[in-house]
């Protein structure tokens, strides 16, 4: 805790420098909001709950999109990684769907699953889904050959050796995708939003400046940023159990 | 030697890689049952190719070898294989590390677990079943990695290097460890190593590889139980020199 004292006094600094400018210099609150209105506006929402209910909806979003990405990505890289043939069919394609930007196609998304949830849920998945693929595919690769020896000496079936000797090998790798992802998706949700949806943090964004109401959009960045920090090490948290092997071996 | 009772027979075999170079060319071989050999050569000489054959990791381009009279076409669960590194699992502790040749094959049971404590205790690791691997010392890494190839009792081991990388008194240790085991339980032993001392302290009988084929073969005459003062023994530095000469030879015919 006390090496963080230093960060949360330049936290301080930064925001009494900021209220002193905006009051001294009569910034308009239309540019740059004072933090002190922006905590105003931030408590309000919380407690009236017209915060909450954006928050709720934009963490499903996140949530949903994420799981979904996740699991799809990491099934599609456990089959390309172990079938050669189809990865050299297919790669072409993954590769190109992954320059598309996928904001580009929220228009379409909104035509095929309406306005609302789905489409940020398909956007966010879509995002999630890359860097699953591809850690998974590569941290497969990373048993070493005499590992890889080790289990064709012992009899061990396909299945086994994957289960049991590559997934267990390259989860370090596949683990850096997840956060990566966890990442990407809170981004996903909110700007899918912007596009397709009138609920949650993101359109929210977009109603405020709609009554030019710069303080709350100020308020929204805190609680995305908030929430991005929490998914992040929720993340991390989860990431250090299921590596505790390895991280146990590397303290010593 | 009869080849009849040979538990390993390595009968005119040849390797190529896919692009022609010859690896190994016609080695006969033959490793009686409870014998412990050793293969010592430089790098490249072809040694590691001819254990791997041995173990059905890779297949002969011409001849056969055969364990206990039948082909060898594939692993056989008859033979445990060391590694020049110890190739433990990370993510498993010790004790499942060296329970991992039964869990593949079916559910451990409370006897399993009896036999690899015994095991571990054996090469005096008994103290350090749970830990995890990275939490080891090289040493104690290899003496798990042991114990792992020997806890489904095979009747033969293939070791290949699998002391190089440590310190010498650690190695001297293992060294000792390994000829109680082996003898303990009869095991049949192909061991490849580089270090000529280390090939005339465990083995019955050294054979010399130099360019894939066999280029001297000889019986080790020391007396069983081999100590520390047979390092040091007449014999001993005798029979490396010996050795030593042969491994010289061709490199000078070559120069």
């Amino acid at each position: 805790m006390r090496r963080h004292i230093p960060s949360v006094i330049l936290l301080l600094v930064l925001l009494v420098g900021w209220e002193a400018i905006v009051r001294l210099a009569g910034v308009s609150s239309l540019v740059v909001p004072a933090p002190s209105a922006v905590f105003v506006v931030l408590w309000d929402g919380l407690v009236t709950g017209f915060l909450w209910q954006h928050i709720w909806i934009t963490g499903a979003e996140t949530l949903l999109g994420f799981a979904l990405g996740c699991v799809i990505g990491f099934i599609c890289g456990v089959v390309l990684g172990e079938i050669e043939p189809l990865r050299r069919l297919l790669w072409p394609y993954v590769l190109a769907t992954q320059v598309v930007p996928k904001l580009a196609l929220g228009p379409i998304f909104i035509i095929w699953f309406g306005f609302g949830m789905t489409s940020t849920v398909v956007i966010t998945a879509l995002i999630c889904f890359f860097p699953l693929l591809e850690n998974t595919m590569t941290g497969l690769q990373a048993a070493t050959p005499e590992k890889r020896d080790l289990f064709r000496m012992l009899g061990a079936r396909r299945w086994q050796t994957l289960l049991r000797l590559k997934i267990p090998s390259g989860l370090p790798v596949i683990m850096a995708g997840v956060r990566v992802a966890i990442v990407l998706a809170l981004v996903g949700a909110v700007v899918g939003e912007f596009i397709g949806s009138s609920k949650g943090l993101g359109a929210s964004i977009i109603a405020a400046q709609g009554m030019m109401d710069s303080t709350l959009m100020f308020a929204l960045f805190i609680v995305i940023t908030a929430m991005g920090l929490l998914f992040y090490q929720i993340t991390l948290v989860f990431e250090r159990w299921l590596l505790r092997g390895w991280l146990k071996g590397k303290v010593s | 030697m009869s080849t009849d009772d040979a538990f390993f027979s390595v009968n005119g075999v040849s390797y190529a890689y896919a692009d022609g170079t010859e690896v190994l060319s016609a080695i006969d071989w033959h490793i009686p049952a409870g014998a412990f050999h050793c293969l010592v050569g430089r790098s490249g000489c072809g040694k590691t190719t001819l254990l791997k054959l041995a173990a059905g990791l890779l297949q002969p381009t011409k001849g056969q070898v055969q364990i206990e009279g039948h082909m060898v076409h594939g692993p056989s669960p008859k033979v445990g294989f060391v590694f020049q590194t110890p190739a433990l699992l990370e993510w498993l502790p010790v004790i499942d590390n060296v329970l991992l040749p039964i869990s593949l094959h079916r559910r451990v049971l409370a006897d399993d677990r009896e036999t690899a404590r015994g095991l571990l205790d054996l090469v005096g690791i008994a103290d350090l079943a749970g830990r995890y691997p990275g939490q080891l010392s090289g040493g104690q890494q290899s003496r798990a990695a042991l114990a792992r190839a020997l806890v489904a009792s095979p009747p033969a081991l293939l070791m290949d290097e699998p002391f190089a990388a440590l310190d010498a008194i650690t190695r001297e240790e293992l060294q000792d460890d390994l000829l109680r085991l082996v003898s303990l339980r009869q095991t049949t032993v192909l061991f490849v190593t580089h270090d000529i001392a280390e090939a005339v302290y465990l083995g019955d009988r050294v054979a010399v590889m130099d360019r894939g084929r066999i280029a001297l073969a000889a019986s080790v005459e020391l007396p069983r139980p081999r100590n520390t003062n047979s390092r040091y023994d007449q014999q001993f530095t005798a029979q490396c020199q010996h050795i030593r000469a042969a491994m010289a030879r061709p490199v000078a015919e070559a120069a």
